[in-house]
Parts: structure tokens; sequence; C-alpha cells
């Protein structure tokens, strides 16, 4: 069965897949392309430190968007079929739930692997100047932490009708309104703060994607 | 006779304006069910109730012996199911859309879906989307074949296919019969196709059941009475036949009366009440749908 869902869900997904697979290899490639010589002094290693941040920024973009994209493709097939033949199949709901989450948690395996051997080889090959490390490993996991949480959360957001999306779409649009009307009325409201920090800092759902994605760090 | 499907005060309101009301359904096993009603008269939603796909409100539900939707994993595992649109995955080939059915279906019988390919003359590597009408209604009653269900549930499964495609699925369908004792239940608004392989039909209209019976008896015991010489409706004693619809005569002599449950020997009934009955005349089964459904909706209109 599992074999059969990931097959369908390869079929929606693997355009997604290899192009997220192509970029998660290449971005850590990228981000130290012209590495610090060994002879460079601090103010060089700052500046690799600097050109490493900036594309730090692009982790959090691409494990979100592969998580996006992979969580639509993979309900795609039954919405598409109004899950007339998803739900006629004998099996019980929360199975195929859980086979359908699966293969698309498999199918995120190879971009994954593609950011850890990707950084893998850049730090390899490149000199890091001394003072700093690479962090492919941990870089790598927390990519996968990413990854996983946007795919969650947009499978789940994903799995519900037209319906479920609209109360979610109406909510988020009730707190931006709220919090304009707030400052427009001189009211000390700050909604969209406290939720920001709910939600992304430590340990909010979303606190994975924030901070500074290294590959070379102190 | 046990029941392969039984409904018993079905209760389903999806929204502000339909809605299917104490719905009783008795499937015989072994039989051809033929599920007939207009268009919007609730026969896909009773059909995805009875398959589980939707949650009654009241009343229960029985197949094969197993509550649904409670039982539905089990009971689907027994059940080949035929929707009114085609809802297959448009991305896989004939070939991959088998491989995947075979994979939930332990009793899939491979050797009868290979000869159904073959007499389906469908090709394997197309894909599901880029297939012909007439050729997803072919794939979806091959899948529903090879799973080798006790029941077929068929959705419309021939409306607006050519007669040779319609032909060769229904030829399909009555070889499964044969070889498997299997039961069919088919919703159609086709009616002259019912009638020629139905052995029970229901009529259902606006979510309710107007009858329910079996197809000789549905056949046999509608007629069209040209009557003379009768008394007005309220003088009329009791008839020992249902009269659907009482009427004048297109030509202007007598009246046209439309009866259910009509046997010859009640043409007695008429010296009783001094009338005169000049000619019965058969319906065919639409003639007596029609019938029927004009009945049944007469009251709602008048009142």
């Amino acid at each position: 069965m599992f074999r059969a869902i990931l097959y369908s869900q390869w079929k929606w997904s693997r355009l997604i897949v290899v192009l997220g697979t192509v970029a998660g290899f290449a971005l850590p490639i990228m981000s130290l392309q012209g590495a610090a010589r060994a002879d460079r002094g601090p103010l060089q290693a700052q500046e690799l430190l600097r050109a490493v941040q900036s594309w730090g920024g692009l982790y959090p973009v691409l494990a979100a968007a592969l998580g996006l994209l992979v969580a639509i493709a993979t309900w795609a097939p039954d919405h598409r079929g109004r899950h007339v033949h998803a739900l006629s199949l004998p099996l019980p709901r929360w199975r195929y739930v859980l086979l359908r989450f699966g293969s698309g948690v498999t199918l995120l395996v190879g971009p994954i692997l593609a950011v850890l051997v990707g950084a893998l080889l850049a730090t390899t090959l490149a000199s890091i100047p001394v003072g700093l490390q690479g962090y492919p490993l941990a870089l790598a996991l927390r990519f996968a932490m990413a990854v996983l949480v946007a795919y969650a959360v947009f499978f789940a957001v994903s799995a519900g009708t037209a319906r479920t999306a609209g109360i979610i779409l109406g909510v988020i649009g009730a707190v931006i309104v709220v919090q304009i009307v707030a400052s427009v009325a001189n009211v000390e409201l700050d909604l969209l703060g406290k939720l920001q920090v709910v939600i992304l800092n430590w340990p909010g759902p979303l606190a994975v994607f924030t901070g500074r994605w290294m590959l070379v760090d102190v | 006779m046990t029941n392969a499907i039984e409904l018993e005060h079905l209760r389903y309101r999806p929204g502000k304006g339909f809605e299917i009301r104490d719905l009783d359904l008795h499937v015989p096993a072994g039989s051809i069910y033929g599920f007939l009603g207009p268009n919007g008269s609730g026969k896909t939603t009773t059909i995805r109730l009875v398959l589980g796909l939707l949650r009654p409100q009241a009343g229960q539900i029985t197949v094969l012996g197993e509550r649904m939707p409670d039982d539905a994993p089990r009971v689907l595992a027994r059940v080949g199911y035929v929707p009114e649109q085609p809802h297959l995955d448009p991305t896989l080939t004939v070939r991959e859309t088998m491989n995947f059915q075979a994979a939930f279906y332990p009793t899939w019988d491979g050797p009868r879906a290979e000869q159904l390919l073959g007499q389906f003359q469908l090709d394997e590597q197309r894909l599901f989307g880029r297939l012909s009408k007439g050729q997803k209604a072919k794939l979806m009653i091959l899948l529903a074949l090879a799973q080798r269900g006790e029941l077929l549930v068929l959705d419309e499964p021939t409306d607006g296919l050519d007669p040779v495609v319609r032909r060769d699925i229904l030829a399909a369908l009555l070889e499964y019969v044969a070889q498997r004792r299997a039961t069919i239940f088919i919703s159609s608004h086709l009616v002259h196709e019912l009638e020629r392989i139905c052995d029970w039909v229901a009529v259902m209209d606006d979510g309710r059941l107007v009858t329910e019976e079996p197809m000789d008896k549905l056949k046999n015991g509608t007629k069209r009475l040209r009557v003379a010489g009768a008394r007005p409706p309220a003088a009329l004693p009791q008839t020992p036949f249902v009269l659907l619809a009482r009427e004048p005569a297109a030509n202007g002599g007598g009246e046209t009366w439309i009866v259910r449950d009509w046997r010859p020997e009640m043409t007695a009934y008429f010296e009783t009440i001094g009338a005169t009955l000049q000619d019965v005349i058969d319906l065919d089964l639409e003639d007596s749908f029609v019938e029927l459904l004009r009945t049944f909706r007469a009251p709602a209109q008048g009142g």
C-alpha cells in the first residue's frame, strides 16, 4: 500500500522534489563559493561569515517552499477526485492519512540529504579560516526539522476543505483587522507582536525557521 | 433471503435544501437491484451513505451484514464501487492505476484484470486523464470486477456512453453475476437499461423512496385502464388495486386510470361499481416510472 501511494505521490511531486534536491545541494556550495583561503586574516573571516549568513536566509525559505509544495501535491490527487477514491478504499481514514503523510516525508528525504551532502562537500573543499568551523550536520538537521515542520503544517491545512482554509484565512484576516483598528484608535494592543513571540520564538512551533542559519561559524 | 444492503429510517441532510427522509431499502443478496430516480433525487447521496463516505444523521445502514460507516474498511474490502464521476488519479497510466488498486485489495484477481484489459481494448500505457469517457468507464468497471467483491455498487456507470460501450459493460456485469453470484446495486436514470437486467427495482424522488419491489411486479402490475361510466372519486368504494391517477381519456370518452398491483381477476371490481372496463394496457418500465413519479409528486404540488 505504501509503495502504491508513494509512487502516485512521486508522479505529482517529482518536479518539486528534483528542483528542491538540486537547490538543496547547490545552496551550501554556493554559500562557500570563493571561500577564504587559509591565509586570510580576521577581516576576511568576517566577510566570509557575512556571506554565509546572507546565503543562510535561503535555507528556511527553501524548507518552507518544499514543505508547502509537497504538502499541496500530496493531497492534490485526492482533492481532484473529491476524495471519493480515497474514501472508498478499504482502510481506516487515519491509516490513509498516515500513508499519505509518510510518503510525503519519504520524498522530502531527497532534498534533506542533498543539503547534507552539499554542506559536507562545501566544508570539505573550502579552506575555512582559523577560528571558524563548518557545521554541515547541524545545518542539515536544522533544515530537516524546518522542512518537516513546514510539511506537517501545510499537510494539515491542505487536508482540509476549502471551508477549513477559509476559516484559517478568516482568523488571520481578523487578527490583522483588529491590529489595524487598534492602531487607528490609539489603543495599546500589539497582537501581531505577541503572536510573533508565541509562534516564532522558542519554544514556538515555527522557531526553527528563525535565527541564523550558518554553515560556517565561530 | 438475506439482504446485501439494508437501510432503516435513514435521514441525511447535507444543507438547507435537500434531505433524505426516513429511507428504507432492502437489497436482496444475489439480486441485480436497479435504483431509479430523476437527477437530483438523492441516488448518489444514498450510495455514498451506503458506502460510508457520508455519515447519516439518523437511521441504520447494514451492508453485507456489517454496520456502516463503523465497519467501513472491512465492508469496502468486499465491495466494488464505480462512482458517478471518474475519480481516479489522472497522472497514472491504466497499468499503474491497476497496480495501485491491486495493492489495496487482497482478493484482487490479476488474471481476470488482464482478461478484461484485453476484452475492453484499453491501452495500458495511456494516462487515465487522457482516456475517453467510455474508456474511463471501462477501466472503472475493470477495477470493480477485478476486486472480486460480493457486492458491486455502480452509480450511473453507463451514463453518457455510446451503445457499444454500454453493451460491453453490461455484458461484463452479467457475466460477473453469473460466475460469482454477486449482488449488483446499480443506479441510473436510463430506465430501459435497467429494465433489461434488473430483478428488483427501487424508485426514489426528492430524497424519498417512491417504491421498492421486484421488477416483474412493477412491470406486470402497473397498467393503464380505459374505464367508462365510473362514479366520481369521492363516491368510489375502496379499490383492490392502488389507483395512481384518474383522468379523462384523451378521445373524450370515459376515463384513463393508472393503477398499481393489478391482477386480471380485479376486472370484477368494475361490475360492482357499475362501470365498464374497456381496455387494460401494459405499461413498460419507463411509463410506470413516469406515472409513479407523477403521482408521488401530485399531493405536494396540490398542497
